[in-house]
């Protein structure tokens, strides 16, 4: 069995990566990130991506696409860093769309 | 309710007692009575502003829309008179938030709880919460709550005059989960608190749907995009 491999791109579009880093270097985030964290937030590897994502695009570099996806891995691995309290379900519950019944007597 | 084994532990015991509309109203629904004697209608006109309006509300809708989740207004929400000073809640017996009519009186409030029961009702839909049973699990799910709704925000601390600044949301978030498991469950505030400090690392570092703690709108607007974008980001990595 083949399957068509799909050309690889960006993990996100260049113009998301730019706004990303205009928000991260916004007033309005600084703030934020001071009363979140304590401290200013680290905006430049949004740029560095930015870069790296624009050089893709015009060279097809390998150098620019190793780049950017050991960046986003290094998000990703940032925000699974702690263990989860609970398993994750395969399906939503069962009676997330079972009708409520009002007649029904309340089991003690 | 438990059923089983835990037969003799009572509704009391799951905070059920601040809801006590659950089982039978003073009103009959949909009664004159009701209509002339409590702010159900207020309420339903909010809630329903909240979810065409919200954009954290209407974000975690489609959220869990995509994990099999639609959540119906007339079935998932219910609009009851509350004991105190409660805002909401969520019932994951019925599957039900339960927005307290007496209690939320501006859209801005109601938006707020809206969004505060929707991540309960998200982390009901995607994970085996064990609410009844596992005092880490509602812990976990009361952190989320505080820190990804709004309830913690700057203005929001400020009008209860709290006025920390450098990483005070986390102490807020904190505070607000310890006071929401006391709410529900009969604990001691030492118990509650460790229970708290437990599972608040692994807790507040949880993002999800939104990928960052979203402190406008705006955040909302690129937290949606990036839900959107998510199978070319994880395809791509």
């Amino acid at each position: 069995m083949t399957a068509a491999a799909t050309a690889w791109r960006p993990p996100r579009s260049c113009d998301d990566y730019w706004s990303e880093f205009k928000q991260c270097k916004s007033l309005w985030n600084y703030f934020h990130n001071y009363y979140t964290f304590g401290m200013a937030p680290a905006c430049q590897q949004w740029k560095a991506d930015y870069k790296a994502c624009r050089e893709w695009e015009k060279q097809s570099s390998a150098a620019a696409k190793e780049l950017l996806q050991q960046s986003e891995r290094a998000r990703v691995a940032e925000q699974s860093k702690f263990a989860p309290v609970w398993q994750l379900r395969q399906k939503p519950p069962d009676d997330w769309h079972l009708p409520l019944n009002h007649n029904k007597p309340q089991d003690p | 309710m438990e059923q089983g084994g835990e037969q003799q532990r009572s509704d009391e015991d799951y905070g059920y007692g601040l809801f006590p509309k659950r089982k039978e109203g003073k009103y009959k629904k949909g009664s004159l009575g009701e209509s002339l004697f409590t702010f159900h209608n207020k309420c339903q006109l909010m809630l329903h502003l909240a979810l065409e309006t919200s954009p954290y509300a209407k974000f975690l809708l489609g959220a869990m829309k995509q994990s099999g989740c639609t959540a119906y207004r007339d079935r998932h929400f219910s609009c009851e008179d509350c004991d105190g000073t409660v805002s909401g809640g969520f019932d994951a017996a019925t599957s039900q938030i339960v927005l307290c009519q007496n209690n939320v009186h501006r859209q801005s409030h109601m938006n707020r709880v809206v969004t505060h029961e929707l991540i309960h009702a998200f982390d009901h839909c995607r994970a085996h919460v064990d609410w009844f049973n596992n005092l880490k699990h509602l812990a976990c799910s009361e952190i989320r709550a505080a820190n990804l709704s709004g309830d913690c925000s700057f203005g929001n601390e400020l009008s209860r005059l709290n006025f920390g600044f450098k990483r005070h949301h986390q102490e807020c978030v904190r505070d607000r989960a310890l006071r929401s498991v006391l709410a529900v469950r009969k604990v001691s505030p030492e118990d509650a608190k460790k229970v708290v400090d437990e599972v608040f690392d692994s807790c507040f570092n949880d993002l999800a749907p939104f990928g960052r703690i979203p402190h406008s709108n705006n955040d909302v607007k690129f937290a949606s995009r990036d839900f959107q974008n998510r199978n070319r980001y994880y395809s791509n990595l």
